[in-house]
């Protein structure tokens, strides 16, 4: 079997990366900032305790697989998806798609994609790439996160998209069907931003939105009571750099994406008022970024007591301070 | 972010960020991991720590191999056990280096695919060498 004529391209994130340059080759023009905005993709949650996690964590973007769903139902964009009951069934239908020249989007465990470097590789199922061809036992890929294609062992694809665990893949796959011939971009943005507003200021829940940061904030000086080691603390208090910049589920960088679509916002709207809020919503990213370098910071001086956790959560604060005030101006410009 | 200061010289990953351009618009850079350039010998030496420290803790039996890898992998024992498809209790069972030896090869072999290692890596974890230096994580 050979490669699909597929272009390849980086992005920021696994899923809206996935989806972006999946509809790009079907023909659609779209950006990345434009599939992330338009599905409300920024997002902020915090999760003290929870069973699959070994340690506290957030998460800055919304529900895996909701790039997609919220994008197909504000764009009229439908999608082929399928899971299976069995890998052998499910690696059937991926070779016949394949086959018949069909570039595949597939969820799998970041685990698995053994051309990433050993330190990138963790165990999280919600990872996006595209398969895009198959050449002897080994399949050709398209990963948002790789410079070039790159090819993957099909045993390693195999256990990448039928890992047990929490949020398990089961084979999940999906490709464009139908791409409307002129998609009400308006539309889709207005509804997009009036989401994603309420995400971050209306959902009731303590541990998300703008209240999520503000409980990160507040639980930030407990961090040392779940770790080994101070070691172990820095890497955790590190791994906050990881989260907002470098991969999987952004931050800092998304927030950076987000003033992209803004921008891009203003200019299809023709609303001037999101040219400035595109400007600070930049800003409020570099405010992430502060962040994440100060935690790197600290974890690699090991500087983690109490005074240095203190701060990193007054840090915090402001960002829940300037996020709040942010979401209510785009909320008001959308009435 | 301006442009200038999204550039970082990191082959070794590179990533994308959105940044503001010349012209005032906000675009795609290419660029390489600040973390990664900045960071990557500090993960990698707390790295090796806690592989010197596990592998102590097998050695001493104290622990089990499982325990080795489901701690380097950074997997709680929810998470592992719907992994491997194995009941909770016999997970924590296995984490024990007195019943690791009862394990059967069948369960072992689960194990190692979803740490995606091999059953001799997780043997040989139970060799003590004199100058025994932590090898990194060999993958099958």
């Amino acid at each position: 079997m050979s490669t699909i004529d597929y272009k390849h391209k980086m992005a920021a994130h696994c899923e809206s990366g996935a989806v972006t340059s999946l509809l790009n080759n079907a023909g659609l023009e779209i950006t990345e900032p434009l599939v992330f905005g338009i599905s409300s993709g920024i997002f902020f949650g915090y999760f003290h305790k929870m069973r699959s996690f070994t340690f506290p964590t957030f998460i800055v973007r919304n529900r895996p697989g909701s790039i997609r769903s919220n994008l197909s139902k504000r764009l009229g964009i439908k999608f082929y998806t399928e899971q299976f009951r069995t890998p052998d069934e499910g690696m059937r239908r991926l070779d016949e798609l394949l086959e018949k020249n069909i570039p595949v989007a597939v969820q799998v465990d970041f685990f698995y994609m053994d051309y990433l470097p050993e330190w990138e590789r963790v165990h999280i199922n919600v990872h996006f790439i595209v398969v895009v061809g198959k050449s002897g036992s080994k399949y050709i890929i398209s990963d948002s996160y790789f410079p070039n294609l790159v090819e993957l062992e099909s045993t390693s694809l195999r256990k990448a998209r039928f890992v047990g665990g929490n949020m398990s893949p089961k084979g999940f796959l999906f490709y464009p069907e139908f791409i409307p011939k002129e998609p009400d971009f308006k539309k889709a943005i207005l509804k997009g931003a009036k989401k994603t507003c309420f995400n971050m200021l209306k959902i009731p829940m303590p541990f998300i939105g703008i209240k999520g940061i503000r409980m990160f904030a507040k639980k930030i000086p407990e961090w040392p009571s779940f770790a080994r080691d101070i070691e172990h603390l820095s890497h955790e208090i590190m791994k906050i750099n990881i989260l907002l910049e470098d991969q999987g589920t952004g931050g800092a960088g998304f927030r950076f994406m987000y003033s992209s679509f803004l921008q891009q916002g203003s200019i299809i709207l023709n609303k001037p008022d999101w040219g400035e809020l595109s400007k600070e919503m930049m800003e409020i990213g570099d405010g992430w970024r502060e962040i994440s370098l100060f935690a790197s910071r600290i974890g690699k001086n090991r500087e983690l007591g109490p005074e240095r956790l203190k701060e990193l959560g007054t840090m915090l604060y402001g960002r829940a301070e300037v996020e709040e005030r942010f979401f209510r101006r785009l909320k008001n410009s959308l009435n | 972010m301006k442009e200038k200061e999204g550039i970082v010289d990191c082959p070794q990953q590179q990533v994308i960020l959105y940044v503001e351009k010349e012209d005032g618009k906000y675009e795609p850079l290419q660029t390489g991991s600040y973390l990664t350039k900045n960071f990557l010998d500090d993960y990698q030496l707390k790295r090796r720590h806690l592989e010197e420290s596990l592998k102590q803790k097998v050695q001493r039996g104290e622990a089990s191999p499982v325990y080795y890898y489901m701690v380097l992998e950074d997997l709680t024992i929810s998470e592992l056990s719907a992994r491997a498809g194995i009941r909770k209790g016999k997970v924590k069972k296995h984490l024990e280096a007195r019943h690791f030896n009862a394990i059967p090869q069948e369960t072992l072999q689960v194990y190692s695919d979803v740490f995606n290692i091999t059953i001799q890596d997780m043997l040989n974890l139970l060799v003590q060498c004199p100058d025994d230096t932590v090898d990194t994580k060999t993958n099958s």
